[in-house]
């Protein structure tokens, strides 16, 4: 069994080609008066956010690469390193990514790592780079494990994670409007991943896919970008703060205040570390599906559209295949 | 890649992005007209019915009055942000009034207001 495979850290390359990126969308932007916004405060958040992601990576990796290490050893199956089966990993890595995803938005626990990713009011790219400090603390390295146990080298599931970062960081722009429509049909692409930043109702917890969109497509959480709908980005209670402690930690706080209240019963002290956003113990919050459904309580014309398929989930189909 | 070198690229991205984005006019605060106010409240609280708007003169604060109570929108950046007036504090500074949420993500806002526009949202702020 090979143990001693290594492949390069494809974010650490990738940081020159990041810098270069955001210094042409700011040009594109600046020259042609159009394709998004920039703020200093909120890129300079971003931009430490990134870097202190990478930080916590080279500071908590071990944790994670223990873990799929000893997996390795358990595993009496090894698929080698072919191109095919790289290939074959990149793609079942990108549907762990997908749920992972879909957990990091209906599970507070996961929420509360990946919130600051949804946490500038801006689209741009250096809104790519504003990444969590806390991922290790989920235990989603979990969902990993049926890869590794099935015979994908460790470090080749985190080369393919790698690269399916990389690829996610071009399509946080707004200075490209749609890629031809086999390429949207197919992939995860700047118009459908700014619905997923999106706070409007209808675009709460949708088009979760890193690299393909057909998981949204496959699982019913797809909703296309509205031209009559612009994506206001953010979150739905937005913070009040570009410090990077506090937009890296706030929602880990809110979640050991509320689990410490006094009077509580385990059951809804458990609802609140690990039910989804939103939920009380009251109703005195909304999670998005109570959200969804206000909305529509006050526009009941928008029912059976895009993104209010059910009342309590987002549409399956675009609304253009439900009249079909 | 070696440290040193990552360190080089990621502190001096980060210093000359921030220096660009602030020498074309980037770091400008959000001014706010009541309009705009009443819209960005909506925005954030789309229920909410607006009884009326109290600007600070720089434009940088609003306090929203709403047939469920007070509430705060301020400018962050390019952007606001907004909170109902329910669990908070707040103490006179010599430029306005410092207003402290119970709230991690958004602990505190300092409102720039002469002083009659001081004792005016003191007024305003108190619970019915």
């Amino acid at each position: 069994m090979s143990d001693q495979i290594t492949y390069p850290d494809v974010v650490q390359w990738a940081i020159p080609f990041f810098i270069a990126a955001i210094l042409a969308e700011f040009a594109w932007i600046a020259i042609k008066g159009r394709g998004g916004r920039y703020e200093t405060r909120d890129a300079v958040t971003s931009l430490i956010m990134g870097a202190g992601n990478v930080a916590s990576g080279i500071l908590l990796g071990f944790v994670a690469w223990a873990f799929f290490m000893w997996l390795w050893a358990l595993t009496p199956l090894d698929l080698g390193t072919s191109v095919w089966v790289v290939a074959l990993c990149f793609v079942l890595d990108d549907l762990r990514y997908y749920w992972v995803h879909r957990f990091g938005h209906r599970i507070r626990w996961v929420w509360a790592s990946h919130v600051n990713h949804h946490s500038s009011q801006h689209y741009n790219l250096t809104t790519a780079l504003r990444q969590t400090w806390t991922y290790t603390f989920t235990f989603m390295m979990v969902v990993r494990a049926p890869l590794i146990l099935l015979g994908f080298h460790p470090a080749m599931v985190l080369f393919c994670g790698g690269l399916n970062l990389i690829y996610q960081f071009w399509i946080h722009t707004e200075a490209i409007g749609r890629m031809p429509r086999w390429f949207e049909a197919v992939m995860n692409t700047p118009s459908h991943h700014r619905v997923h930043h999106g706070r409007n109702a209808r675009y709460l917890d949708c088009n979760y896919a890193g690299v393909f969109i057909v998981w949204d497509k496959l699982f019913g959480t797809f909703v296309p970008e509205q031209e009559d709908e612009p994506v206001d980005y953010g979150l739905v209670h937005n913070i009040g703060t570009f410090n990077p402690l506090r937009v890296a930690f706030h929602e880990w706080v809110a979640i050991f205040r509320d689990v410490l209240r006094p009077g509580l019963t385990l059951r809804q002290r458990l609802g609140y570390a690990f039910g989804p956003p939103g939920y009380s113990h009251d109703g005195s919050r909304d999670t998005s599906g109570q959200i969804k459904a206000r909305h529509l309580a006050r526009h009941p014309e928008l029912r059976g559209t895009a993104g209010f398929g059910q009342p309590d989930r987002p549409s399956a189909r675009p609304a253009e295949e439900q009249t079909l | 890649m070696p440290l040193e070198v990552m360190l080089a690229l990621v502190i001096g991205g980060i210093a000359g992005i921030a220096l660009l984005l602030h020498l074309s006019g980037r770091s400008n605060q959000r001014v706010l007209t009541p309009e705009i106010a009443r819209e960005e409240w909506r925005r954030h609280f789309p229920d909410d019915m607006i009884v009326d708007v109290t600007l600070a003169h720089d434009g940088h604060a609003a306090l929203m009055r709403t047939e469920t109570g007070p509430g705060l929108l301020w400018a962050l950046g390019a952007d606001t942000v907004a909170r109902h007036l329910m669990d908070f504090d707040w103490l006179d500074h010599p430029k306005g009034l410092e207003i402290f949420f119970h709230d991690f993500g958004a602990p505190r806002v300092l409102v720039r207001l002469d002083e009659t526009e001081r004792r005016h949202w003191r007024h305003l702020m108190e619970p019915a």
